[in-house]
């Protein structure tokens, strides 16, 4: 078993989408652990305190008239002219990897399991070692038409401390989203390009807000997950049968997550981090921050898959101490069902109706497979003790998570 | 039949692969090609007319679609969305743009190959859709492809659209629009004919023709070769020769299509009330006995049998999707009615109140309310029910309740227990409460039972709140929570439950194992006295037809306390074995009576409380509910040992418990600037946390008016109950903690937990979690 550095730098990095056709940025071997580095995209919020003085952050976020170190940021066009830029926002997560496990083959089961997190202290001098992220309610939220105060609709970031001695998270200031110029001279009215850093000259800020709230932290990895096999670039937006941006903070220190691999080497990313986040994630962002993790892999051939937990996966799987969770999504493989206009047509699905059906598929096909019950038992089971809760309703793909214990089966 | 979802995600790896296949060989069709390495993932939404006319969207990551040979039927419609695909047959390729359509005859030998992956919609008719009409013979074309326009393009259209609307249709509106299409079809497959070359296919495209001619004159009794012949400028004799060429004679074939048609008729539901003379006539026969002798000769039974036998079928074929609440049309009658007479509640609320006690102010009251016939009311809320007792703010209640699935083993969870034998005494002369439900007395609807089951919950109550007023909030606090041992003589001291996989489950629509659909009944064990409490499953067994004592039959679990019959049915033991489910002991139903009807269905929760279904109001939890009726009048009941979050089979563990209560009442003028202040829905606190309630409909009887109690059931959806739910937190935190709005959305993103709470009960539940550790420094 070996351990493995991956920094976050320039090199180490894509930018809001997955890709199958990515070199590995290391290739590691089942067993072994790797320490990754991720920043997170929404970073720029606040400049000075999540970028300034971070040489790596520094670099990655580089955008002036001359020189943008990450080009693409999303899985659309990368020929001008653009609407938003190039990759053009769709998908906006700034992902660390693809680490390539030696010998994984579609068919086999990827487990990762998050050893630790620690947070990514601020470089700022005057901000040195402490801990921050930001928290837009952004357009894509499920708020966003259904305001009751003016102006309507609006864009609000809410900049966070994360306090680790207390495990807490608490608001420090908040500011309307104005429209930013970014360096090539498009214009942003609303959250629509990740990494345009704001220009706090043309926002106001609010203090005093939310005073008094601790909100507990819930240390977090927003996207995990591995390239899939339909397609070249695929946004990290939708959730899919091969994880990606689940936004479910269950998937913390403690946790594995299986995911069915779907290209060879597997290809595992991970981003997206966050200090807590809700049930839901209703205003489309958690509290986002960087964070390094401290993951292990172990790659279970398909041939060795029968009479495990693995057996007859073909989605995210969530084991920890206490529970399985299966991810039902409005669209079980939106990439394959959907068509190739898919990204657009996930937005039309987008519900919980659809996940919560899909939840009850996979977690009766779940405990039919590898509990061997009935389907009979499996329905009784489900309704007298497993339980569904809300995901996130903002990722396009809507989940809803089914879970059961796994105490239940003690006496098998 | 109803519209079939399919997706392989249901079945395990091994499985998987014939699932879908088998989901193909129903149109006639296979699919190959898998992706290397993974199992097929694949979709669909199907559905099937009486006629065999069988229509769907068809999705899966492998590429190659081909026939199943087989013989005779229309050709097979295929029509690719959104990407194209290649046709091969023989050598030649042809591409195939999305939209347009391919007719390709059973029997040749084809293959349609996906770039992208299969996606498409697919029409199967069988020959028998057209009854006896001929379709014309194609066993020598080719598949050929259509460009989406004239009948074709109307033809693709309107399969597009009923594809779309596929799980939406009732079931008459997917008849008629499965034989509209189906006749398209068998238009558009004349052209495959016409265009072949040979003269054998333009003979057959004539006697399409001629048909065609027959359909629209067979009313008339005297249609003649001759007319048909000139119709179409040709001799009589070709006329007989053509005919002769398919094996009947032209007389032959116009009687039969008749009699084809008459019998459509007379099996259509729709026209059960026409005389079977008048069918008769309609088709050319104005001796109704010739008619008869006829069609018993060609059908094997009397025009007035198949009639019979069809109005059985229909009958039975409407139990397995059991209906839930009113009927539009009944909830109109009732209306009606209702000008006329007063609702007939069994205890109407005595003008001037109840007596009040004399007592000093202060020193709350303990109360004690046995569960029995006189206490309870089934299956209903009323404002008009008289209150078995009235307490004070402040007192406290210790309350018995049963639940209604006792019934399920009547033995475990009835016999010896007077209480129980109390609400459940039916005999063929007397049944101690006939009303369950808020339905009609008479069962006019269904002919389930008085009350007709619109409604299930057996209620202890209602208790009046002195002072209690619209405006004010009840908060029903759960000091603890007993469960109700058995009191028959080999089980005494033993605690059991029920749960039933029922039709109203969210599981109903789609089974895995035969048969579909069926209800199964799994009776539980309940243990208290351990560390760590937990519910086992003993047996179970299928639900069987019961016939009740007043002699009504329960194909399904269609009325609440019919006492299952132990010798009807099949208990299986060794299920869950070595399962140990945790208790959760709670109420299903607390409420207060709603002011805005006067019988309302105890399944949907709303405003007013009631099947909330949330586990987490058990013991050490409380929950307040807006009074909207003087005295509150509030009900207990639906008690639960053990259930998710979703309560996904429809039922929880049922088991009958008592619960002591402190119930206390808060003024509208005392709750401003309290956590209590505009509440409009039932708020739930426990020790931890805050939990508010979200419905698909917060007031499904405001909000639909007259037609609540019958919407609400068919309008249900997690997405209306998720926004309900973000609604009432955004609310709550302005109201109560005195955040903006802007505060409010980044509190919930980053600390609310939003939960199923059920998506059974018609108005279904997503309840949002709200630490009371995130305001430390707050009130």
């Amino acid at each position: 078993m070996t351990k493995h550095y991956l920094p976050a730098t320039p090199e180490t990095v894509h930018w809001g989408y997955f890709s199958r056709t990515l070199a590995p940025v290391l290739t590691i071997r089942s067993g072994d652990s790797v320490t990754v580095e991720s920043i997170t995209h929404h970073a720029n919020d606040d400049y000075e305190r999540m970028i300034a003085g971070d040489t790596a952050a520094e670099e990655i976020f580089l955008w002036t008239k001359d020189e943008k170190t990450l080009r693409r940021r999303g899985a659309g066009a990368t020929e001008g002219p653009f609407t938003h830029g190039a990759g053009e926002g769709l998908g906006v997560h700034l992902l660390t990897g693809p680490i390539a496990v030696e010998g994984a083959e579609p068919g086999d089961v990827l487990e990762v399991r998050v050893i630790d997190t620690y947070p990514r202290p601020s470089a700022n001098p005057a901000y040195r070692g402490r801990f921050f992220g930001s928290n837009p309610s952004a357009n894509w939220g499920f708020q966003y038409n259904d305001l009751i105060e003016e102006p309507k609709p609006r864009e609000v970031v809410t900049i966070y401390e994360l306090d680790m001695g207390e495990a807490s998270v608490t608001a420090l200031y908040s500011y309307l989203w104005t429209p930013q110029t970014d360096p090539d001279g498009i214009v942003h009215p609303t959250i629509d390009y990740p990494g345009v850093r704001v220009d706090h000259a043309t926002v106001v800020r609010k203090e005093g807000i939310l005073s008094g709230i601790k909100v507990p932290a819930r240390l977090h990895f927003g996207t995990m997950g591995l390239a899939p096999a339909e397609a070249d670039y695929v946004s990290t937006i939708p959730p899919n049968y091969t994880g990606g941006n689940m936004d479910d903070w269950r998937i913390a220190k403690g946790a594995r997550m299986y995911y069915p691999v779907a290209v060879a080497g597997a290809l595992f990313s991970c981003g997206d981090a966050h200090a807590s986040q809700g049930d839901s994630e209703l205003s489309g962002t958690a509290i986002e921050i960087s964070l390094t993790g401290e993951f292990e892999f172990v790659l279970h051939k398909k041939a060795e898959l029968d009479g495990t937990i693995l057996e007859g996966l073909t989605h995210p799987l969530l084991e920890n101490d206490d529970v399985w969770s299966v991810y039902g999504f409005s669209v079980a493989n939106y990439l394959s069902e959907l068509g190739p206009d898919h990204q657009n047509e996930i937005l039309k699905r987008s519900s919980l109706d659809g996940a919560m059906r899909d939840a009850f598929r996979k977690l009766r096909r779940f405990l039919m497979t590898t509990q061997k019950l009935s389907e009979d038992e499996a329905i009784s089971l489900m309704s007298v003790a497993a339980d569904f809760a809300v995901t996130q309703v903002v990722d396009a793909n809507w989940g809803v998570t089914g879970t059961i214990r796994k105490s239940l089966f003690a006496g098998r | 039949m109803s519209a079939q979802p399919f997706t392989s995600e249901s079945y395990s790896g091994d499985v998987r692969e014939r699932a879908w296949q088998d989901v193909l060989r129903g149109f006639g069709l296979e699919c190959l090609g898998s992706r290397s390495g993974a199992p097929v993932q694949a979709t669909a939404l199907w559905r099937l007319s009486s006629a065999g006319v069988r229509l769907g969207r068809v999705s899966a990551d492998a590429p190659i679609l081909r026939s199943l040979p087989s013989r005779g039927g229309l050709p097979l419609l295929v029509l690719p969305v959104e990407s194209s695909a290649v046709l091969t047959v023989g050598d030649e390729r042809q591409i195939v743009r999305a939209g347009q359509i391919i007719l390709a005859p059973r029997e040749s030998d084809w293959q349609l190959q996906f770039q992208r992956g299969l996606r498409a919609l697919v029409l199967s008719v069988v020959p028998e859709a057209f009854r006896g009409r001929k379709a014309p013979s194609l066993a020598a074309c080719p598949p050929r492809v259509f460009a989406a326009e004239g009948l074709a393009g109307i033809l693709a259209g309107t399969t597009g659209a009923a594809v779309g609307a596929l799980d939406r249709l009732s079931d008459p509106e997917w008849e008629a629009v499965a034989q509209s299409v189906a006749e398209l079809l068998l238009q558009l497959s004349a052209d495959l004919v016409t265009t072949t070359a040979d003269p054998s296919s333009s003979r057959a495209a004539l006697l399409q023709r001629l048909y065609a001619i027959i359909e629209r004159s067979i009313g008339r009794e005297d249609i003649s070769v001759a007319e048909v012949a000139q119709a179409e400028g040709i001799s009589e004799r070709y006329v007989q020769k053509l005919f002769e060429s398919t094996g009947e004679s032209f007389s032959h074939y116009v009687r039969e299509r008749r009699l084809q048609r008459a019998w459509h008729d007379l099996a259509n539901a729709a026209e059960a009330a026409v005389p079977i003379s008048e069918i008769a006539y309609r088709y050319g026969f104005s001796d109704s006995a010739h008619f008869s002798r006829l069609f018993r000769e060609r059908f094997g039974l009397p025009p007035r049998e198949l009639r019979r036998r069809e109005a059985t079928r229909d009958n039975q074929a409407a139990l397995p999707n059991g209906q839930r609440g009113w009927p539009q049309e009944a909830l109109a009658q009732l209306r009606a009615r209702q000008a006329r007479a007063d609702p007939d509640t069994r205890r109407i609320v005595a003008p001037g109140g109840a007596a009040r006690p004399e007592r000093t102010p202060q020193a709350p009251m303990r109360h004690y309310l046995p569960v029995n016939a006189q206490n309870i009311h089934w299956g209903y809320f009323s404002r008009s029910l008289k209150p078995l007792i009235e307490i004070a703010s402040g007192d406290i209640v210790t309350i018995e309740t049963l639940t209604q699935h006792a019934s399920d083993d009547p033995e475990r969870m009835i016999e010896g227990d007077p209480g129980a034998e109390s609400v459940f005494h039916w005999t063929p002369g007397s049944k101690a409460v006939d009303r369950r439900g808020a339905g009609p007395m008479d069962a006019s609807v269904f002919g389930r039972g008085a009350g007709e089951g619109f409604g299930v919950h057996i209620c202890t109550g209602p208790i009046a709140v002195r002072d209690a007023q619209p405006g004010d909030v009840l908060e029903v606090r759960i000091l603890d929570i007993e469960p109700r041992p058995s009191c028959h003589p080999d089980h005494a001291g033993r605690v059991f439950g029920s749960s039933v996989a029922a039709w109203w489950g969210f599981h109903y629509s789609e089974f895995l194992d035969e048969p579909h659909p069926r209800e199964t009944v799994t009776i539980y064990e309940i243990f208290t006295a351990t560390d760590e409490p937990h519910a086992r499953a003993i047996h179970s067994y299928r639900w069987e037809p019961q016939t009740d004592p007043s002699g009504t039959r329960h194909a399904l679990y269609d009325y609440p306390g019919v006492l299952v019959q132990p010798e009807t049915i099949l208990p299986r033991p060794n299920v869950l074995e070595g399962v140990r489910i945790p208790l959760r002991p709670h109420f299903g139903v607390i409420a207060v009576a709603p002011r805005e009807a006067e019988l309302v269905d105890s399944v949907p929760p709303a405003y007013f409380g009631g099947n909330l279904d949330n586990w987490r109001l058990g013991k050490g939890a409380a929950v307040y509910l807006p009074v909207s009726v003087p005295g509150a009048l509030l009900s207990v009941g639906d008690p639960h040992a053990a259930q998710g979050d979703g309560e996904l089979s429809g039922t929880a563990i049922e088991c009958s418990m008592t619960g002591t209560f402190r119930v206390v009442l808060h003024k509208k003028a005392d709750i401003a600037g309290t956590v209590l202040a505009d509440l409009t829905y039932p708020l739930i606190e426990t020790p931890e946390s805050w939990v508010l309630t979200g419905f698909s409909h917060p007031n499904y009887l405001a909000e639909f008016g007259a037609n609540g109690q019958s919407e609400v059931y068919a309008k249900s959806s997690l997405d209306l109950a998720m926004r309900d739910a973000f609604r009432k937190v955004r609310r709550f935190l302005m109201t109560t903690k005195g955040l903006s709005e802007d505060e409010a959305i980044a509190l919930m993103s980053a600390a609310v937990d939003f939960g199923i709470t059920q998506v059974v009960d018609g108005n279904w539940g997503v309840h949002a979690i709200l630490s009371k550790r995130l305001f430390p420094d707050r009130a």
